[in-house]
């Protein structure tokens, strides 16, 4: 039929040619080129670009449709491409950053809001019973206690400073969690950096260690931890992520307290720091505020001891200081891999 | 006598149309498991027409459903869902000679075996695609008891022609083979699909163009379609005026016990009087033309 | 017979749903069902929903479904297709799907 509107995918780094024609489509949408798309459905109607949605990873971005053919049909048919391309990439549960005024429209497709930085930008995810569920797998592990603390560590790698930090935290409340941030783009793995986690905090009583999941620092609740976000989304990055914590995770576990070091070196968690306080502790929430506190780094010859520090001197080859800087298991770690020049 | 003026295309994916089709009132309704679905929707959309099939909706339509062909990983899968679900005729794709015919007859009875449909009661259409098919046209007709029509299938006819869809200049042979196929057989022909839905125009004139070569029906793709076609098979006034004359006195020479029969003094032999019935059984459908 | 993998069927457009199926660690079968309708027919469709699943005998899987006002055919259909997909079972048994 000549009205029927054909859906393909284009793979970015493949096959560009098109590239054009969708970003004048953004262009007419108010929208920018986003970082990270590895692959775009777009939607023709004969020879004209109608549609488009790129994907990264398991994040939807770039939605945009021609005004002229607005209603609902060809939104719906699009991002019921989009899910299907989405699941033959592997992912099924999906994430989407959107302005608040476009929470209606993509509620429509199939998205749920997780939180809301009102005016600037919503993340959404794509069933209505995700971060549910995994609240109620949490609940599960709360334990009893007036003074409930919580650290969310990427730990790349483990460090002295880590373990400072848990056992003074540990120390001070009546339970702790801590939560290995999940996302495989740091230097080490996830699979090895959480088993230096649990060999450094193992024997510390009344302690939960707990796999870190999509809801806190991803790259779908955080994108600027890990890369460089441009916008609106790079600016609220952090918000997002810490108003999840706050509505959701701190709850599930009755967390009443969070535990950071301070940050000597990266820019990047200096400013979540910052934000952290703001969000947690002083914004307007329907949810509880949560106590940050903010505990100076151990030092070691004068010198904080943190997990960039460590990755520098291994870069440069200089293993002199690591047995002052990381314990036994990550030391072996260091040692025993091809990190260690 | 069947009227089959038009059959409307329906592509078997489409969830919404399968469930809001039956409202349209074309002679016969065809879920398309063949072209009109992509290779990852084909087990959806198997499912799809095999439930919409039993959808007490369609009880009252004539339902056709184009398999993929038996060559297919999907063509024998979507055999066994629509003639369970109780499909009228099955539309086999690609037919180039009799052999895939019988190919597929012998499935459609092994399948009525063993769920149990009674036997022969799943009928065929052979859409005819292919230089191949046009020119073992007869054999195919007379193929099969089951037969029901042949269908002449543009697209791949005239690309397999190495030309274009263009005039009508392009079909000229296949036509005229498929209808005379058809008449010799004893059962409908049918003709392609005009896919500018747009032309309205281009499709009146088409339809005048197969109308007087003696096409039964033609293939539909959009709802909009129907009414014109059904006015333009639409008998005149004075068509049913004679036509109501003929029958009477074809009736009224069996009354009267006469082998012959008359009218305005002249001998009405059996074409005529048949072919009076099938004037008044188009009027009756959709009145006289507009 | 359980879900072994997630997988999906169906579109987000008017009178379709999409269904969402993933594995579950324990034999047991949770169905989410969300709605523009739910308040006239969401029990309706539950009823559907249920017979299919049971007809199929799955034991094991979640069922994440988003209805746009679906006929019954059409959520039997979109749920032993998404069912076929991430299911344990390699051909359907037609006789018993009606």
């Amino acid at each position: 039929m000549n009205d029927d509107i054909d859906f393909y995918t284009i793979d970015s780094h493949k096959n560009w040619d098109e590239g054009a024609e969708i970003q004048r489509l953004l262009t007419q949408c108010d929208l920018d080129m986003e970082e990270g798309i590895h692959v775009f459905v777009v939607g023709r109607q004969g020879h004209r670009l109608v549609a488009c949605a790129g994907l990264d990873g398991n994040i939807v971005k770039c939605v945009a449709t021609v005004p002229d053919l607005r209603g609902e049909s060809l939104a719906l048919k699009l991002m019921s491409e989009v899910s299907h391309l989405a699941l033959e990439q592997g992912h099924l549960h999906l994430f989407l950053f959107t302005h608040p005024k476009n929470v209606s429209f993509f509620g429509g497709c199939g998205f749920y809001e997780l939180a809301e930085v009102p005016g600037y930008v919503s993340l959404m995810e794509n069933t209505p019973i995700g971060i549910k569920s995994y609240s109620e797998q949490l609940h599960k592990l709360a334990q009893p206690g007036r003074k409930i603390g919580c650290i969310v560590m990427n730990a790349n790698p483990f460090t002295f400073g880590h373990q400072y930090l848990v056992q003074l935290a540990a120390a001070q409340c009546d339970w702790l969690h801590v939560f290995a941030v999940r996302e495989d783009v740091s230097m080490f793995s996830y699979r090895d950096r959480f088993a230096l986690v649990q060999a450094g905090v193992a024997g510390i009583p009344r302690l939960t260690l707990h796999h870190g999941s999509e809801y806190m620092v991803s790259r779908a609740t955080f994108p600027n931890y890990f890369f460089k976000e441009k916008g609106i989304v790079g600016e609220c990055c952090s918000a997002i992520d810490l108003i999840l914590f706050r509505k959701y995770i701190a709850p599930a576990l009755g967390i009443t307290h969070r535990f950071v070091g301070t940050e000597p070196f990266c820019t990047t968690t200096r400013k979540y720091n910052d934000d952290m306080k703001h969000w947690l502790q002083t914004a307007d929430s329907e949810s509880a505020p949560i106590s940050v506190v903010e505990v100076p780094r151990a030092v070691s010859s004068n010198i904080a001891i943190s997990a960039s520090e460590v990755r520098r001197l291994l870069h440069s080859g200089d293993m002199a200081k690591m047995p002052s800087l990381v314990p036994r298991e990550t030391l072996k770690f260091l040692s025993g891999n091809h990190y260690a020049t | 006598m069947k009227l089959r003026r038009s059959m409307l295309f329906l592509p078997g994916a489409n969830a919404a149309m399968l469930s809001t089709a039956f409202v349209f009132k074309p002679d016969s309704i065809m879920f398309d498991l063949e072209d009109a679905v992509s290779l990852r929707e084909k087990d959806a959309a198997r499912l799809l027409v095999f439930h919409a099939l039993q959808n007490p909706v369609y009880r009252d339509i004539e339902t056709v459903v184009r398999i993929n062909p038996l060559n297919t990983p999907f063509g024998l899968a979507d055999l066994e869902a629509v003639v369970r679900a109780g499909v009228d005729i099955v539309r086999l794709p690609k037919t180039d000679s009799a052999a895939d015919v019988h190919q597929l007859e012998a499935e459609v009875e092994r399948i009525e075996r063993a769920c149990g449909r009674a036997l022969g009661s799943t009928k065929l259409m052979a859409a005819i695609e292919s230089a191949s098919g046009v020119v073992n046209a007869l054999s195919i007709a007379t193929s099969s008891k089951r037969m029901i029509g042949i269908a002449l299938a543009g697209f791949d006819y005239v690309m397999d022609m190495q030309t274009e869809r263009g005039d009508g200049t392009e079909l000229f042979y296949a036509r005229c083979a498929v209808l005379h196929a058809a008449r010799v057989a004893g059962i409908d022909a049918f003709d392609v699909v005009y896919s500018d839905v747009n032309d309205e125009e281009g499709f009146l004139k088409e339809v005048e163009l197969i109308k007087k070569l003696g096409f039964n029906g033609k293939s539909l793709i959009n709802p909009r379609q129907i009414e014109l076609l059904h006015n333009a098979y639409a008998p005149t006034e004075e068509d049913v005026d004679y036509a109501r004359r003929v029958v009477a006195a074809a009736e009224k020479a069996e009354r009267d016990g006469l082998g012959v029969i008359a009218l305005n003094g002249k001998m009405i032999d059996a074409p005529i009087v048949n072919h009076a019935k099938r004037v008044l059984q188009k009027a009756q459908a959709s009145g006289v033309r507009k | 017979m359980k879900i072994i993998k997630e997988a999906l069927a169906g579109t987000l457009e008017s009178s379709d749903l999409l269904v969402k199926v993933m594995p579950l660690p324990e034999d047991r079968v949770e169905v989410v069902i969300q709605s523009e309708v739910m308040h006239q027919f969401g029990e309706q469709i539950r009823q559907v929903v249920s017979q299919t699943l049971q007809q199929l005998g799955l034991v094991s899987g979640q069922v994440v479904i988003e209805d746009k006002g679906a006929l019954d055919c059409a959520i039997r259909a979109r749920v032993q297709a998404a069912i076929l997909r991430g299911g344990s079972i390699q051909e359907l048994d037609w006789s018993k799907l009606s």
